[in-house]
């Protein structure tokens, strides 16, 4: 794999950390789901069920879910910048600590090349900080779908990649949690008047 | 005759859940929902009947497994669907919002109760790690709008952070699912590396630190859903807002459900990695649920978030049990697994007069319910008498078999320090159970409606199921379950 397309992987993840319209960060993602369907259909050509599977997951990970998630961004505009959003800067430092430490301390675990392995550790840690520094809820949808994406870079690094049935059962399962996160959105910017997950914070002991 | 009812027992409630979307009533919603659960547990039981009388002899399929701890674990995930499909109508006959559309919001709710219910029932089943772990990763999709059924502000808040944390968690677990793989078949591989048979067979070729971060990753995710502390936060919100036949489920069924997926982990790459490491996990995080839990017991909480750390408590219970690894532990955890679903379901269903006739009980503890209502009483006292393990309750036996196990397996000092967390832990419930009953001013009795006559019926089965399990605690050390679970889960 290219050193091209693993920095245009990590560079994407780490601006869904810094833009503020979740329209961006969502192209951003499919972006990047785009570029490792590509890889993937590259590396599976001349067999048909590799290349199916991977067709598969490029049309719903780069196509049918952004599209989910745009639509969602259509039917709940945000009234203005979200107050509870840190400073892009501090959001970045922190994702960016994050993913250093977490790529730091995750020992080799038999990938063919190490920079492929870092840049999946790395995208999977940038995933959780997304979740963890941005407080609408369609980033935090985003942040779910980096952080698989570090995982799919890592499956296709292995040699004939993951087992078809588990690849299609994760595609199906994204699917699914991705349209409740969708679903769960609306309904939270319905309730509130924005999309802003610090809101939900009354349950407490 | 197996492999039919292996089959059967997670289609039919899908068949179920679609088929109620056909039903042009509520009531014929309702009953179509009611005989599909009937027909599923009946199937469900005769399959963990089957596998418990074999479990000497378990039969393995291309992608499935039946062996003793699937029939115990199928048995009490299709016993507590069964009666949550029961409680379900009179829920959804007082429910007066939801987060879907007033018109189809029943057969929505039937049809996330059903796909749950199917994929927890395969969960023990299936063969595979990774498919395991697909159908605990769809749970999440399924139960999540479940959670925030009622639509209420405070649901959708527990709804969110239960999705967001278990897939978060989720995905941790498959990044060790990934690491395994490859540590499993370095040249490429298939489905069939993650058998668990395979794992066990080819562990042993691991590298001992790619074994070790496989397994910390997988168990550390798992133990998001699980609700295992320090990662249990979403835990006592989604129990508490979730609808009380899905807090039955999600406490009762998901929760020890997932706990087996990580028992077949440590059973099956335990081995690779360096002795004792595996079951220190297990330990650690059964005595750091139970150190999070105990505090909370002790406060006066509504009654739903009281049985949400009751369940922290208990599931740290169980990975105790898991940990200690010894013949009597091992019988402890298979009594504590069942009495504890029927204990605590019993305590959702609780719920649902006593919100009904007291609303505010949403926010603060009940008190003097037992000169409101005698039926709601008895399912109060016989549900949070058994969880706080009083005498001659199961959970009493489990724990003590638990407790013993790991005294004989050299871990003293932990099971000192459990049995010191757990008697607080009673003395908090005691605390809880006597000023629910007998606490508070005296009010007008509530009328004895639907909801309390069922309630009172269960609390009469569910007490009288519960001393046949404690009766239990006699004949399960020794037996051939608990043998084949000490031999390595198949």
């Amino acid at each position: 794999m290219s050193h091209g397309v693993l920095w245009v992987l990590a560079l994407g993840a780490l601006a869904v950390v810094v833009v503020r319209r979740r329209s961006i960060a969502i192209a951003l993602v499919a972006l990047q789901s785009l570029v490792l369907g590509i890889q993937a259909i590259t590396q599976a050509s001349g067999t048909s069920t590799a290349l199916l599977v991977a067709g598969i997951v490029l049309l719903a990970k780069a196509i049918a879910l952004p599209a989910l998630l745009g639509l969602i961004v259509l039917r709940t505009r945000e009234p203005g910048r979200m107050a509870s959003e840190r400073h892009p800067l501090a959001r970045l430092t922190v994702a960016l600590a994050i993913a250093l430490a977490v790529v730091t301390l995750m020992p080799r675990f038999g990938l063919a090349h190490a920079d492929v392995e870092d840049t999946a550790v790395g995208l999977v840690a940038l995933g959780l900080a997304i979740a963890v520094v941005r407080r609408p809820a369609v980033f935090q949808a985003c942040g779910f779908l980096v952080a698989e994406n570090g995982l799919y870079l890592a499956a296709l690094s292995v040699p004939r990649g993951f087992p078809v049935f588990i690849e299609l059962g994760l595609v199906f399962d994204i699917v699914v949690v991705i349209s409740v996160a969708g679903a769960f959105s609306a309904r939270i910017h319905g309730e509130f008047g924005t999309g802003d997950t610090s809101l939900l914070g009354g349950l407490r002991d | 005759m197996i492999e039919a009812l292996v089959i059967a027992v997670p289609a039919l409630p899908v068949a179920c859940g679609l088929l109620v979307q056909l039903a042009r009533t509520p009531a014929m919603a309702d009953r179509i929902n009611l005989a599909g659960a009937l027909l599923t547990a009946v199937c469900a039981g005769l399959l963990a009947i089957l596998a418990l009388v074999d479990s000497s002899s378990p039969t393995q399929g291309a992608w499935y497994v039946v062996d003793g701890a699937t029939g115990a674990f199928v048995g009490v995930v299709a016993g507590v669907g069964l009666l949550s499909a029961l409680v379900s109508p009179g829920y959804l006959a007082s429910a007066d919002r939801s987060i879907f559309h007033a018109a189809r919001a029943r057969a929505w709710y039937y049809l996330g109760f059903d796909l749950f219910w199917a994929a927890l029932l395969a969960i023990p089943l299936v063969n595979n790690l990774g498919v395991a772990w697909l159908l605990v990763e769809a749970t999440t999709g399924a139960s999540a709008l479940l959670v925030a059924y009622s639509g209420r502000r405070s649901a959708l808040e527990a709804g969110w952070k239960y999705l967001v944390l278990t897939t978060f968690g989720l995905t941790i677990a498959l990044a060790g699912i990934l690491v395994l793989y490859v540590g499993l078949a370095p040249h490429g591989g298939a489905l069939g590396t993650l058998n668990w048979q395979a794992i066990a067979r080819r562990a042993h070729s691991l590298p001992r630190e790619d074994a070790l971060l496989a397994f910390l990753l997988i168990v550390g995710g798992l133990a998001t859903k699980i609700g295992w502390a320090p990662v249990h936060n979403w835990l006592p919100d989604a129990h508490s807002e979730a609808p009380p036949p899905v807090s039955a489920l999600l406490s009762a069924a998901l929760l020890p459900t997932v706990i087996l997926v990580a028992w077949r982990v440590l059973v099956t790459l335990g081995p690779a990695l360096r002795a004792g490491v595996g079951d220190a996990t297990f330990i650690a995080f059964g005595l750091a649920s139970l150190a999070i839990a105990v505090p909370f017991l002790w406060r006066p909480l509504p009654w739903k978030r009281l049985l949400a750390y009751s369940s922290l408590e208990h599931m740290g219970v169980l990975a105790l049990g898991i940990g200690f690894a010894s013949p009597l532990a091992t019988a402890g955890v298979l009594l504590h697994l069942a009495g504890h679903a029927l204990a605590k379901a019993l305590g959702f269903y609780a719920a649902m007069p006593l919100l009904g006739h007291q609303p505010e009980s949403a926010e603060r503890p009940p008190r003097g319910i037992a000169k409101l209502s005698t039926g709601t009483a008895a399912a109060i006292g016989v549900s949070l008498g058994s969880l706080s393990g009083l005498p001659p309750s199961p959970l009493f036996f489990s724990e003590l078999l638990i407790l013993i196990g790991g005294i004989a397996a050299g871990h003293l000092v932990v099971a000192l320090i459990a049995a010191a967390l757990l008697g607080l832990g009673f003395l908090g419930l005691a605390h809880a159970l006597i000023e629910g009953l007998l606490g508070g001013e005296p009010h007008r009795p509530w009328p004895r409606g639907r909801s309390v006559r069922v309630t009172e019926r269960l609390a009469t089965v569910i007490g009288l199921s519960l001393l046949v399990l404690a009766a239990c605690a006699y004949l399960l050390p020794g037996s051939a379950t608990v043998r084949m679970l000490m031999d390595g889960l198949t």
